[in-house]
């Protein structure tokens, strides 16, 4: 089961807030992709970079603890 | 300049891992026998290996195009953004630095409690420990360099990277029988972080349509702003060395 336990968190990491996050911001980037499709195609790119390094500073503020 | 970042991003990220596997088996056949630590990492590897043959084609043979490229961002995205928190607050003091060096002393002293057996005898109480250690760091590499390798004219950079960390670091562990103490590991994971989540980030947008300004050199700026926002972190979060009188 230990080994089992390092995969989930090999895989998933130590937290819940980066996966979540990550799975937020896919969610959020197909939503604008259907509703904006030309907004999303020029400025997409720079608006999922900014998702990413604002997911970044929320994960490094919030304590390492999942179930 | 995809082929250069991505054997780049290869090599530090299982240089890094295969630091950590080298320093488990260092401490197993220096503490136990040779013999029997090299036939964990021996059986270790030959999992891996069997790991890889399935993850890669697997990944392939699922999704084509947008969508593999959306799913190797998504794989890169996790691996690089937990290496990079982690290695934000390792730099801002609010972690233990990483270390192989530490990593050898508590295998051997996880080990110092198992009597050896007599010799003839199997020692599996070191074979275990140099299997699970191996095992484990080299799953994290099938996965950062196979998902590396999937996305079109990945898969020569992200071997050759993958077999030039391997070249280095068991050829300087052979040599010098050791754990690498004096390289910057926390830093060194840092970078990978950087390096992973920047391509993350480029192939999620790219499999969702995006048309980045810049075509292939978007990768460059993405990295700037990841590792400028990551050290602003380390900046704000980082701790105050205590003075120490003379």
């Amino acid at each position: 089961m230990s080994v089992l336990r390092e995969l989930r968190k090999l895989v998933l990491g130590e937290t819940w807030v980066l996966p979540l996050g990550v799975a937020a911001l896919l969610a959020a980037a197909l939503v604008l992709r259907v509703v904006a499709p030309d907004l999303w195609e020029d400025l997409g790119g720079l608006l999922l970079l900014g998702g990413v390094v604002g997911l970044l500073a929320v994960a490094t503020r919030l304590p390492a603890k999942r179930g | 300049m995809q082929w250069v970042l991505t054997a780049l991003g290869a090599t530090l990220a299982a240089g890094v891992e295969f630091l950590e596997a080298l320093a488990i088996v260092l401490a197993v056949g220096a503490s136990r026998r040779w013999r029997d630590a090299l036939l964990g990492t021996g059986a270790a590897v030959v999992a891996c290996a069997a790991i890889a043959v399935i993850v890669g084609p697997a990944l392939l043979a699922q999704a084509s195009g947008n969508a593999l490229r959306v799913i190797v961002g998504v794989l890169l995205l996790l691996f690089g953004l937990e290496w990079l928190r982690k290695g934000v607050l390792r730099l801002a003091g609010r972690r233990a630095r990483s270390s192989s060096a530490a990593e050898y002393d508590e295998t051997r002293a996880e080990l110092a409690g198992d009597p050896l057996p007599p010799p003839g005898q199997p020692d599996w109480a070191a074979r275990i420990v140099a299997f699970k250690g191996v095992l484990l760091e080299g799953i994290e590499v099938v996965l950062i360099v196979s998902a590396l390798a999937a996305r079109p004219g990945g898969l020569g950079p992200a071997l050759a990277g993958t077999a030039l960390a391997c070249v280095l670091v068991v050829g300087l562990g052979a040599w010098l029988r050791r754990p690498l103490s004096r390289l910057p590991e926390t830093e060194l994971k840092f970078g990978v972080g950087v390096v992973l989540t920047s391509f993350g980030t480029f192939f999620c947008a790219e499999g969702l349509g995006v048309d980045w300004p810049g075509g292939d050199l978007a990768l460059l700026y993405v990295a700037v702003v990841v590792a400028g926002v990551a050290a602003l972190q380390v900046a704000s979060l980082a701790r105050p060395v205590p003075k120490v009188k003379a």
